[in-house]
């Protein structure tokens, strides 16, 4: 017992130096000290860096053709994803241009990938947003096999869509090429930026990770459980959802007006009325739900498994999807893995367990890769809700020194918080 | 005013900062998912449950819906926004922000006219006043000066006096180019549409009948205003996501 002690206080010796580069929350001055709050209000806009207006941005909305025989595989109704979409901002001059991966589930013109546009077109960059290979639009037109989660595969679909935007817009002056992705999205850039190693398309100059999920296990389980949580006044007539509106409703009364935005939600936590911690984790367990259920249907229809429509149903413009959406609303990322992902590597790599496959998809197989590579940083939060224990001690002893670790946040909730932005700046100037 | 609003803000943060109670553990991360509870069996079917209950409107034309959806997707994409691009490449954006102040000046008719039917009275003196100040001070509507002086925009149709007498909203309509709508708000359009006209304020309604150009740039207006975007929501499941929050939005509408 004793021993243990000596060997607890020594550990902690050990580790406190890393402690000391890290920030305190009072130096670090963001406000929201609840992960769950931070993770669906975002930053309060007095505390939100400048960021240009879309006004000021000389953008537009780009399409490519890269899976010619989605066309005719894919339903009629599907007409506006056979072609997938991207955004270009651009400059008046040459200058270093960065691509932005969305995060789970999240297109090009996802909020916070608009943000990081924002942000960094401000800085003078070209930027380039792309959708998540999770994505509906992705999934239907640029991922090979329509089956998201296999990391290695998903960078390759990546990487032939950054290398198509290249060849679209090959009269952009480009000084040089910078990675940055969030959520799902920073894994995804991790995973690009070590096939760029070989292919050198783009020969990154810097790469930068916010918020990745590091073992994607744990980060789909955190995400599956969060519809589990207790939430109370909730019977046979009123469900989840009426309780969320109806207390927003009740707000609405008392204020005599609102408008809908962050700092609305902000100010509604202070109220009496305020959501608990399991009411906030339930909905944000829901938005991902509704993911989970995109993916599942749409990986199922592209490749007509059969386990939510029938390979040989017909469907048209007029068809009803609902029956479909109630079936994949039944399904969460865990059901997907095992029903769709598991079943489509193992027949491709000639068997494997989930241990591989997780291995395989999660950041431990680019740990060497990012040890050695100088080029890549992570920034990331000490309350963010993907992560499981042990999880920032592989990203600290991975990345060292260019892991930067901020005390809140929750999941991505402090993108644009002005600390935030100025340190993504600083690294990819620097 | 900024100023302000950011003391507010700081005062409110000192206020809650109890709420964190975190276990940091020797990586610093604070397992924010362990101070939750959480369902025993982790079997609830809460999520599922409410959803369904959420996917059920009533949509007994929902085959002729969707392919009006689809209809009116492309009719957005192919048409609308290009117009809406060149209105905004041609105009400088204090002509835009006028030309919308001008719409929402005859918008604010209907509203009066629908306000007094639901006996708001404040509503309706609010909008009267509005009318009166943007019209007369704000040069027919293309200042909103009302507004700076603390009345606020309302916005009430027909449908919602409808519905706040009672009138069921009825099945679940997608109207050609106007989008997601109801038997009960249809009528309601056509309704003020009528009272628009009737009223005949500025002799607009008889110019627009004549003139296809006014009535074509109150389309580009909406569309200018509207940020919504087909396709916006990324999902294959689109239309019955926006049929729920069209139809619980009008019910809270109504409520209100």
């Amino acid at each position: 017992m004793r021993l243990l002690l000596c060997l607890s206080a020594l550990l902690a010796l050990v580790v406190t130096p890393a402690h000391a580069a890290d920030i305190s929350v009072e130096q670090y001055g963001y406000p929201l000290s609840n992960p769950f709050e931070a993770t669906i209000a975002t930053t309060p806009a007095p505390f939100r860096a400048d960021l240009p207006e879309d006004d000021d941005i000389d953008q537009a909305d780009y399409s490519l053709r890269l899976r010619p025989e989605r066309e005719f595989t894919l339903p009629d109704n599907f007409w506006a994803v056979k072609r997938l979409t991207y955004r270009l901002a651009k400059q008046p001059g040459p200058a270093p241009l960065m691509f932005i991966i969305s995060g789970t589930g999240a297109s090009y013109s996802a909020g916070k990938t608009e943000s990081l546009k924002r942000l960094f077109y401000g800085a003078g960059y070209h930027v380039v947003q792309l959708s998540s290979p999770t994505s509906f639009d992705f999934i239907a037109a640029a991922s090979r096999y329509a089956t998201p989660g296999y990391s290695p595969g998903d960078a390759k679909d990546l990487y032939r869509v950054m290398q198509a935007v290249r060849a679209q817009q090959h009269e952009l002056p480009v000084t040089e090429f910078n990675l940055v992705g969030y959520s799902l999205g920073a894994l995804n850039a991790a995973f690009v930026s070590k096939l760029d190693e070989t292919r050198q398309s783009f020969n990154f100059k810097r790469v930068l990770m916010i918020n990745p999920p590091v073992n994607l296990y744990t980060s789909i389980s955190n995400l599956d459980k969060l519809v589990q949580t207790q939430v109370d006044a909730i019977d046979s007539t009123t469900t989840f959802y009426e309780v969320v509106l109806e207390k927003l409703t009740r707000y609405y009364r008392q204020q005599g007006t609102i408008n809908l935005d962050e700092a609305m939600l902000f100010d509604f936590q202070q109220s009496a009325l305020r959501l608990t911690d399991e009411q906030m984790a339930m909905l944000i367990g829901s938005v991902f739900r509704f993911s989970a259920a995109d993916i599942a249907f749409t990986s199922d229809l592209i490749n007509r498994r059969g386990l939510i429509v029938p390979p040989k149903y017909p469907i048209d413009e007029g068809t009803s999807l609902e029956p479909f959406f109630r079936r994949a609303l039944l399904c969460d990322f865990d059901c997907y893995i095992t029903e769709q992902l598991i079943p489509m590597w193992r027949a491709q790599q000639d068997g494997g367990s989930m241990a591989q496959l997780v291995q395989q998809v999660s950041l431990y197989a680019l740990e060497d890769y990012m040890r050695n590579s100088p080029k890549i940083a992570v920034m990331h939060n000490a309350d963010d809700i993907i992560l499981g224990a042990g999880d920032l001690g592989f990203l600290r002893r991975t990345f060292g020194d260019r892991m930067t670790l901020y005390p809140r946040g929750g999941h991505c909730g402090n993108l644009t918080y002005r600390v935030n932005a100025h340190d993504m700046l600083e690294f990819f100037r620097g | 005013m900024a100023k302000r609003a950011l003391l507010a803000v700081m005062l409110l943060i000192s206020s809650v900062t109890h709420a964190q109670t975190g276990t940091v553990d020797e990586d610093g991360f604070t397992h924010p998912l362990r101070n939750l509870e959480f369902n025993p069996g982790l079997d609830q079917r809460e999520f599922e449950r409410a959803t369904f209950d959420a996917l059920n409107i009533y949509d007994p034309w929902e085959s002729l819906n969707r392919r009006m959806y689809y209809f009116n997707y492309r009719l957005d994409q192919f048409v609308m926004l290009p117009a809406v691009r060149g209105y905004r490449y041609v105009t400088p954006k204090i002509v835009r922000t006028g030309v919308s102040n001008f719409f929402d000046n005859l918008g604010e008719i209907p509203t009066l006219f629908n306000s007094i039917a639901q006996l708001k009275g404040e509503r309706a003196m609010t909008t009267t006043a509005r009318l009166l100040f943007n019209t007369i001070l704000g040069v027919g509507g293309v200042w909103d000066p009302a507004t700076r002086m603390g009345l606020p925009r309302y916005n009430e149709d027909f449908g919602q006096t409808l519905g706040f007498y009672g009138v069921p909203h009825g099945p679940y309509l997608i109207l050609p180019a106007l989008g997601p709508s109801n038997l009960r708000d249809t009528a309601g359009q056509a309704v003020d549409f009528g009272v628009e006209r009737q009223v005949d304020y500025f002799s607009y309604a008889e110019a627009s009948g004549g003139e296809f150009g006014l009535t074509a740039l109150r389309l580009i207006d909406i569309r200018h205003t509207t940020p919504l975007r087909y396709g916006q929501l990324n999902s294959p499941f689109e239309y019955e996501k926006v049929r729920y929050v069209y139809t619980r939005a009008r019910e809270l509408q109504i409520e209100e």
